[in-house]
């Protein structure tokens, strides 16, 4: 009795081993991936922190907006009074 | 020790050591990953801090762009009434039916580029009095393909006092080197200057004494006033006149 009951513990930690390499494995291959995607990601934030950059000229932008729409509805008062209504 | 104590004591080694191999080599991977994302995050930060003020200026820019649109579509509307649809069109197909939407009008939207020649719509709504003014939009397209410029000079053939053939206008001048019909009368007596080349006043002249009596031989097309032309040279040194006189090889 006390035989079996040891060939069955030996059975149940050999299946156990089995197992717990394949999910170690599987933990090590997924952990091992993540390094490489961050470097790429790392490379495109860079990218776009340069890119954005640029954004400061939005301010000139936004002046520049805002002198035309002046222009715009000073030119418009004008073609109101230089042109005849419908 | 039997044998299966041996085994179980085995596999149990074997389980410890697995799982300090592949635990090792993964906390070895997560180390990799704490660096890669200390770098990744302060990079994420600069774009955080970079775009952070794009909200409010892009927000300001199209409260401005609208401001200017609707001040120009009203615009439009006051001054083209119903046409204003058909002019967006014109300019930016599929904008009509957008633009009777947004001024909370309704109709169809007529293309006035494909019902009226480049310009003249635009000379019919100046003038009023044009024929293509009075063409109802729904109607046929008066525009002409082959003869379009011809079509739009009809529309002002001529001012109306050119007409009548009883009043004798006469035609526009010809500016050349020798008109015809010169709009201009000739010069009969000398120009006084009033102020001189700076701006400054120039007191009256006295009158010029009268010009000499011309010298008998003088030409007939010579001022007046003129000196008397300098005498012939011989006929060997007849030769191409520069303005010096003869040219060195001519000497």
């Amino acid at each position: 009795m006390a035989d079996a009951a040891l060939w069955i513990m030996v059975i149940v930690l050999a299946v156990v081993v089995l197992l717990l390499m394949q999910l170690l494995k599987r933990v090590l291959a997924a952990a091992t991936s993540i390094p490489a995607k961050i470097d790429a990601i790392a490379g495109v934030a860079a990218a776009a922190s340069k890119d954005l950059d640029a954004v400061a000229v939005l301010l000139t932008t936004q002046g520049y907006i805002g002198s035309i729409k002046n222009s715009v509805l000073d030119y418009g008062g004008s073609l109101n009074a230089a042109l005849p209504d419908y | 020790m039997e044998i299966q104590v041996a085994i179980i004591i085995l596999l149990i080694a074997v389980i410890v050591a697995e799982l300090a191999i592949y635990l090792i080599a993964t906390i070895l991977q997560l180390f990799k990953i704490n660096a890669g994302l200390s770098v990744v995050l302060p990079l994420v930060g600069q774009i955080v801090t970079k775009t952070n003020p794009v909200n409010p200026v892009v927000d300001d820019i199209n409260a401005n762009l609208v401001v200017t649109r609707d001040a120009l579509e009203n615009l439009m509307l006051k001054k083209a009434g119903p046409d204003s649809a058909g002019l967006v069109e014109s300019l930016f197909p599929g904008e009509g039916a957008k633009f009777l939407k947004r001024v909370n009008r309704s109709g169809k939207v007529v293309n006035v580029g494909t019902v009226y020649t480049r310009g003249v719509g635009i000379l019919a709504g100046l003038g009023r009095g044009a024929p293509i003014g009075v063409a109802h939009a729904k109607g046929a397209a008066v525009r002409d393909p082959k003869y379009s410029t011809s079509e739009v000079a009809k529309l002002y053939p001529a001012p109306p006092d050119r007409r009548d053939p009883t009043k004798n206008i006469p035609k526009a001048p010809v500016i050349g080197k020798d008109p015809v019909h010169s709009p201009y009368e000739p010069v009969l007596t000398e120009g006084t200057r009033p102020r001189d080349a700076q701006g400054r006043k120039v007191e009256t002249p006295p009158p010029a004494p009268p010009a000499p009596p011309a010298a008998p031989q003088a030409p007939s097309g010579a001022a007046p006033g003129a000196a008397p032309p300098a005498p012939a040279p011989p006929e060997d040194q007849l030769g191409r006149l520069s303005g010096k006189g003869l040219r060195p090889w001519e000497r």
